[in-house]
């Protein structure tokens, strides 16, 4: 008799299984693939009373499909293992082997395995079971989540059934070894890993050694602990991560070399500053470089033009008033200077008035808005280009005046006076150090806030405190000079590094033409500044400033043209073009259809204009789809041979350049000028069809 | 003085970006948007000044969003939202091709086969709004009070599972920050992490 093949073949199937130790396998399947396979098995060939051994729970994913770690990520769900075990045994937790950090669309983190996983249980068995009894059923119902683009819940129950012997062999060596060497160590690293607190992030320094190919971070945040995506960037020897969330973060450190990759637990600890008994213990160590810095800003307060000569001739004045009695000096010299830190502070609690009211309105400080940006970067280029002395800012002469005639007064309400009308001289030459600290103020709460203000009062009475303690130290003060508006000057390029800074995001959070555009409303801005600066003077007739406020308008116009260029909403029924391939348009072409190209490059102006007024408008769009047009876009932002390869069929080297196919004729293209208009391509796209 | 504030702040403000920038912040105003239904509408979140606002993220094919509507606990909480004068929106963000897309026909249809009552169900197909509200699961909950305050971001309920056993038991979190809001209470869990499927931007 002989036996179907197939029989014969799962009868040596389950020998060989059985001989493996092999648990009983289950599969999930969708829609006809199966997704996961799972299993359960064993790393000894028998139970031995007493001695823990392995369990792993085998699955295995189908390509391009992951289940999760214990630590899924932003979505997704860990793997679980329920046991139903024999009694007196016990099981561990799960120990997870290093996962894969995958990247979603969307910036969605997920740790995860691929292809295949053994995840492993120790099972403890009793130490007084018999061994001359029945095998021992190990029971275990699994579920997990797998995904690819969708995700699909699956579950098994699962079985292993060991013979209690007093020895027992090892089994399943290969892959058990294989997923033991992924396991995270529970020690630490024995090279060396730093963390720190900057702002809401840690920051880590891991110092593995050479020869690293890869350092993986997978945060394992407690139970109710938000953690965001860790950054890992190599510098120099050391690896540097950055990650944020609260409190203390555990974490797995995956280290890949040519042995592999190994991993260690480990903890940020909690690594608090020594010096967080300031401000309700809510301050960071960057508070503190925050508050330095308003401190440096408040002395180069001191350096600008407007300030400088003054701080001798006050000086001066309490010598005088105070008939050279070193004790009454100082006395002016601290009412002058409790004028600046009045002054200052009366100033920080607008600010902080300002953002708490910001907070209950809408308009608060979102930078995820691009507007908001463009609206943030347009003063400070307005400032950069006031820095330049691109045009002055004159405070109204009534304010000056009434100030310096309370400031005139002799006797110590006289200096304080002068204190606030000084730090009033100064305003219009504040310096970027000063924002800095300003702009950091805002995202703090109100004490801090004013303490950075009192930290800018502190740099600006500095001189003053020094020199009425120590009149004869003047001699030391830097003169009075034409470095002074050099410097000022130079004050302008940070400023213009932040707008860079600026119109990055602006760009990352829109498109590189919504910057452009940008950028020359930015233009128009600047024209207008220029042209107040220019003519706007009190020195002009009457008639200059009339034109000049004409000029000012019209350059503010044309920027607001731009700008609203620049955030025009795409029409809805816009046209869908496709990525230009060689291989696609050929095929298109072959089957007749009319295909239109259009060759363009984020940094050719003429393009996009042409894209703006000519192509990406409603009767065009429309016009395109009721021919059948296929519209391909060939980007040659980057250099792409394809692309210079298709130009020079055309005898072109550049962009814009504009073909098209009429339908069933290949062979004969229509090529459009450089400049194009709207009726131009509805014209030829007519006849296309 | 105003320009003085301007300048001051002007330079700064742009440095403490780098600290800010990032998801939606529970306690800061929620940002703006504007999408259309299922019927073509168009919604603002400032249309809704003066409400009470929820927003879900759903993805009909997601198994976690399967156990809240096969189990009915989705659309009865949304009953009791909307019976409360609540505006509770659905934002279907997955891009045309993906999980969980809706047009706004098959919107429609869903709405009336599964008896989903939300105010609205939105079509983000570009994930636009999606991204500006950080959403990376379905179903993603946010809580937006009658100012325009983000009261609450996070999971619906603390039984991240695709398991409709866990139902029983589970603390919804959005039923719990509506019923503080209406109380005028401050939210007591405002902030816990999402679970589910990632959004199939």
């Amino acid at each position: 008799m002989r036996f179907p093949a197939a029989v014969v073949r799962s009868f040596v199937v389950t020998l060989v299984a059985a001989f493996f130790l092999v648990g009983e396998g289950r599969a999930q399947v969708y829609e006809g693939q199966t997704l996961v396979e799972a299993e359960l098995l064993a790393d000894v060939s028998a139970v031995v009373p007493g001695q823990p051994f392995q369990v792993g729970l085998r699955l295995q994913m189908a390509p391009g499909w992951h289940t999760y770690w214990k630590y899924a990520g932003d979505a997704g769900l860990p793997t679980r293992i329920d046991w139903s075990l024999p009694e007196g045994f016990e099981a561990s937790d799960i120990v997870w082997p290093l996962p894969l950090g995958i990247l979603e669309a969307g910036d969605i983190q997920v740790y995860a395995y691929k292809d295949e996983v053994l995840l492993l249980t120790t099972i403890t068995p009793p130490a007084d079971l018999s061994v001359n009894g029945d095998p021992i059923n190990l029971a275990a119902a699994a579920s997990w989540l797998v995904c690819e683009e969708i995700c699909i819940p699956g579950s098994a129950q699962l079985g292993l059934s060991l013979p209690v012997a007093a020895a027992s062999e090892p089994a399943n060596t290969e892959i058990f070894e294989t997923f033991t060497a992924r396991v995270p160590s529970s020690e630490p690293p024995s090279w060396p890993l730093e963390w720190r607190r900057e702002g809401g992030n840690w920051v880590g320094v891991a110092n593995p050694g050479t020869g690293i190919k890869k350092l993986d971070f997978f945060p394992l945040p407690a139970e109710g602990q938000l953690a965001g995506h860790p950054v890992v960037a190599p510098e120099g020897d050391t690896f540097r991560i950055t990650i944020s969330a609260d409190g203390p973060l555990a974490g797995v450190l995956a280290v890949t070399d040519a042995d592999g990759e190994r991993g260690w637990t480990v903890s940020t600890g909690d690594a608090a500053p020594a010096v967080t008994a300031f401000v309700g213990g809510s301050a960071s160590p960057t508070v503190f470089v925050a508050l330095l810095y308003g401190l440096l800003g408040g002395l180069i307060l001191n350096l600008m033009p407007c300030v400088l000569p003054v701080i001798s001739l006050k000086i001066f004045g309490f010598v005088r008033q105070a008939a050279e009695s070193p004790r009454r000096i100082l006395m002016h010299g601290l009412a002058f200077s409790s004028g600046i830190f009045v002054w200052f502070l009366g100033l920080g609690a607008v600010v902080a008035v300002l953002r708490a009211r910001g907070q209950e309105a809408t308009w608060a400080f979102q930078f995820q808005d691009p507007v908001f940006n463009l609206v943030i970067a347009t003063i400070v280029f307005v400032f950069a280009l006031n820095m330049f002395g691109v045009f002055e800012i004159t405070l109204p002469g009534k304010a000056t005046g009434s100030m310096s005639d309370l400031g005139a007064k002799e006797g110590y309400g006289g200096s304080f006076f002068q204190g606030m009308f000084a730090t009033l001289l100064a305003t219009p030459c504040t310096g970027p150090f000063l924002g800095i600290a300003l702009g950091f103020a805002f995202t703090q709460p109100p004490l801090v806030i004013m303490a950075m203000f009192a930290s800018v009062a502190l740099g600006m009475a500095l001189p003053y405190l020094v020199l009425s303690a120590r009149p004869g130290w003047m001699k030391h003060l830097p003169k009075p000079g034409p470095w002074m508006e050099r410097l000022k000057q130079f004050m302008g390029f940070p400023l213009l590094a932040t707008l860079l800074w600026l119109l990055y995001i602006v760009a990352q959070q829109t498109s590189v033409e919504t910057m452009i555009w940008s950028a020359a409303f930015l233009l128009g801005i600047g024209l207008a500044c220029w042209i107040y600066g220019t003519f706007c003077g009190y020195s002009q007739s009457k008639r200059t400033q009339t034109i000049a406020l004409a000029g000012i308008t019209a350059s503010v116009v044309m920027g607001v043209f731009f700008l609203q260029t620049a955030f025009a909403k795409k029409s809805e029924d816009g046209i869908a073009w496709v990525d230009f391939s060689q291989a696609s348009v050929s095929a298109l072409l072959a089957e007749g259809k009319p295909v239109f190209i259009d060759f363009t490059a984020d940094w050719c102006i003429t393009c996009k204009y042409n894209e703006k007024t000519a192509l990406d408008r409603p009767a065009v769009a429309a016009m395109i789809r009721e021919k059948g047009i296929v519209p391909v876009k060939a980007d040659w932002t980057s250099a792409d041979p394809e692309i210079t390869a298709a130009l020079k069929e055309f005898g072109r080297v550049g962009v814009p350049f504009y073909v098209l196919y009429p339908a069933g004729r290949a062979g004969e293209p229509v090529t459009f000028p450089e400049f194009i208009t709207e009726q131009m391509v509805l014209d030829a796209f007519a006849k296309a069809g | 003085m105003k320009i003085t504030q301007l300048f001051a702040t002007a330079a700064g403000l742009a440095v403490s970006a780098s600290l800010a920038f990032a998801a939606p912040q529970t306690g800061q105003p929620a940002p703006e948007f504007t999408l259309k239904d299922s019927s073509g509408t168009e919604h603002s979140l400032s249309d809704f000044k003066g409400k009470t606002v929820v927003l879900e993220w759903y993805n009909f094919g997601c198994p976690f969003v399967v156990k809240h509507y096969d189990s009915k606990n989705m659309q009865t909480l949304q009953k009791e939202a909307t019976d409360d004068s609540v505006v509770w929106l659905s934002i279907v963000s997955s891009a045309p091709g993906k999980q969980g897309h809706l047009t706004p026909d098959e919107a429609e249809k869903r709405k009336a086969d599964e008896g989903i009552n939300s105010t609205a169900i939105l079509i983000d197909e570009d994930g636009t709004v999606g991204k500006l509200y950080n959403a990376k699961t379905t179903p993603e909950m946010f809580v937006i009070n009658a100012e325009g305050t983000l009261v609450y971001q996070g999971a619906i309920d603390d039984k991240p599972t695709p398991d409709a056993a866990s139902l029983e038991g589970a603390k919804n979190y959005v039923r719990a920050a509506l019923a503080s809001v209406k109380a005028g209470t401050p939210v007591a869990e405002d902030t816990t992490k999402p679970y589910g499927c990632s959004v199939k931007y």
